[in-house]
């Protein structure tokens, strides 16, 4: 029944992206059949974890997680512990740990902070497939100050073919943030010792605004391989090419499309005064026309 | 999940429905629940409070304009009415009206009496109203009603909306304000709500307080006048909002946006990935040996 799929797939595409884990939790308990459909196709904020065996802390989604236990990219431990959890074949693992090691690297040179993870798992026909997460949050260490998230989900499927590989890369990016501007003018609180009250009297405001949401874009690409480490420069490339157009693309939709829409709704200029002008140019025309 | 728990679920998720797209949202949550008949009763309380929190405008019955539905909108009791709590009413047109929350349609127009001692001052008000609403919204619809039982006291509702599916977005600004004239107060909120859903899903969601004393030239025995006066305080704060608006913006870009991720590492280049690898191994070489190793 793709149908319901679909339906629970749109719905996650209307409500408001702050409250995904919650709203992904109710439709689990509504069709709880279709939790794995579901699951595995909306993206949630990454989770940080930290590992018991080297301290370091690592990312947990739903491609690392075994029934209730999350596997860490550093030690490839289940944690809570698992006996016979899912892990990659020896040789994939070793992939795992350098691409790692490479993605560790590009977070410190984007990101500045934050944890990076790398999960890669064997395909049924011979190839593999991998997530590359990156998570960074900002938290206000005074109440004026801005807070926000970045949450990078990149899944890619390998495929070789000869001395070429073909990947498949789906990235999501979900980023959130938080302002509590303060708002200037006349009358606002330090100006309440004014004599006599004059139009502009005192006054309080304040207010909360909210960015919130993820957008996800699909790319299909051929390289050249020489070696298993040629995936990881190939996958670091087109990862670092897509994340540099997404976060172009996240700019213009959460600084410009939102804001533009918010001054079509309403504008500061006086719109009855803008028709008026245009009214008088018309008639202008028409008299010089004459 | 029982029939009832599955309705509460699809009723939170009707109230969070983004601005324009409840009907999507009915919709894909029918063919979830898949149970019509206890849904179309289930889930009437989630609209109903779903389109008077979210000002949703209605056609006033053989009149050419809207009116906002509203809990300040709801009807006051006529004699002979058989009150059923969903009869609202216009005072613009000083028409009662029955609403359906799921259809949205207005029907069973009867004419109501507005209360008089306050009704003039209300009059000058929607007047000054209906000017800034055409000078400042592409798309607006103004609501002013006078407080049951408190002559002092007018609740003030603009909303409007942009939807634009074909493009993928949807917008709605409503801002409320209590005008009390004995207090010498004006109180309301802004809310803004915008919808970017083009392969994603962003949403913008606003809240903004705003509470001040009235100056003494507004007095309601010079009704046109204060009336134009106090839609002057509102336009001067809502105009002052959208710069704070612009203030926000600016901050989150310049501070959030740059703190999370930069466009460009500090080198100002892309990674070199072959030496991102290459100095994991010179790193490794060098632990081994407790040396240099060679160079990249």
């Amino acid at each position: 029944m793709g149908d319901l799929v679909d339906s629970m797939l749109d719905l996650m595409r209307r409500l408001p992206p702050k409250n995904v884990e919650e709203n992904v939790a109710a439709l689990v308990g509504m069709c709880p059949d279709y939790a794995d459909d579901l699951l595995g196709s909306v993206d949630q904020p990454l989770k940080v974890l930290t590992d018991r065996a080297t301290g370091k802390e690592y990312l947990a989604c739903d491609y690392n997680r075994d029934g209730e236990s999350y596997r860490s990219p550093w030690s490839n431990e289940y944690d809570p512990p698992l006996d016979d959890g899912t892990v990659p074949s020896s040789k994939l693992r070793k992939l795992e740990i350098t691409a790692n090691e490479a993605f560790d690297t590009y977070r410190e040179m984007y990101y500045e902070g934050g944890v990076s993870s790398v999960f890669l798992w064997d395909l049924d026909d011979g190839g593999f497939a991998g997530v590359v997460l990156l998570k960074k949050s900002l938290n206000p260490t005074s109440p004026g100050e801005p807070s926000g998230s970045w949450d990078s989900i990149h899944v890619f499927e390998a495929a070789e073919r000869g001395r070429q590989a073909h990947y498949k890369l789906t990235s999501t990016v979900m980023l959130h943030m938080t302002d509590r501007p303060t708002v200037d003018g006349a009358g606002s609180g330090s100006t309440s010792i004014s004599k006599e009250k004059t139009e502009k009297s005192e006054a309080k405001r304040g207010g909360e605004v909210s960015l919130s949401g993820s957008m996800t874009r699909q790319i299909e690409q051929d390289w050249p391989i020489q070696d298993q480490n040629s995936h990881i420069t190939n996958t670091g490339r087109m990862i670092e090419e897509m994340e540099i157009k997404m976060r172009n693309l996240l700019q213009e939709v959460y600084f410009g499309k939102t804001r533009d829409v918010v001054f079509d709704l309403r504008s500061v200029d006086d719109l009855e005064k803008a028709r008026r002008q245009r009214e008088l140019q018309k008639e202008l025309v028409g008299f010089i026309k004459r | 999940m029982d029939t009832e728990e599955r309705i509460q679920a699809a009723s939170r998720f009707l109230l969070q429905s983004p601005p324009g797209e409840i009907n999507d949202v009915l919709n894909d949550v029918r063919n979830i629940v898949s149970d019509d008949d206890s849904l179309q009763t289930g889930i009437l309380p989630a609209l109903r409070e779903y389109n008077l929190s979210q000002f949703m405008t209605a056609d006033v019955p053989g009149h050419q304009h809207q009116t906002i539905i509203s809990e300040a909108a709801r009807s006051p009791p006529q004699e002979g009415d058989e009150h059923d709590g969903d009869r609202f009413w216009d005072p613009r047109s000083r028409t009662s009206f029955r609403f359906d929350h799921i259809t949205l349609e207005a029907s069973d127009p009867i004419p109501v009496d507005p209360p008089s001692e306050s009704e003039s001052f209300r009059v000058a008000l929607e007047n000054a109203s209906l000017t800034y609403i055409s000078g400042h919204y592409h798309t607006g619809v103004s609501s002013i009603f006078s407080s049951p039982g408190n002559p002092d006291e007018f609740i003030i509702q603009i909303v409007a909306n942009k939807y634009n599916p074909s493009n993928f977005w949807s917008g709605r600004w409503r801002s409320e304000y209590t005008l009390n004239v004995g207090d010498r107060k004006l109180a309301g909120k802004i809310l803004v709500n915008v919808h970017y859903y083009e392969q994603g899903n962003v949403q913008l969601s606003t809240t903004h307080d705003i509470s001040l004393v009235l100056p003494p030239t507004i007095n309601p025995t010079s009704a046109a006048s204060s009336a134009s006066k106090v839609f002057a305080l509102i336009e001067d704060e809502e105009s002052k909002y959208q710069n704070t608006l612009n203030d926000a913006y600016q901050e989150m870009s310049e501070k959030t946006f740059k703190g999370l991720r930069r466009a460009l590492p500090m080198t100002r280049s892309k990674l070199d990935w072959d030496k991102v690898l290459g100095y994991k191994l010179g790193a490794e070489l060098t632990a081994n040996k407790g040396a240099f190793g060679t160079a990249s």
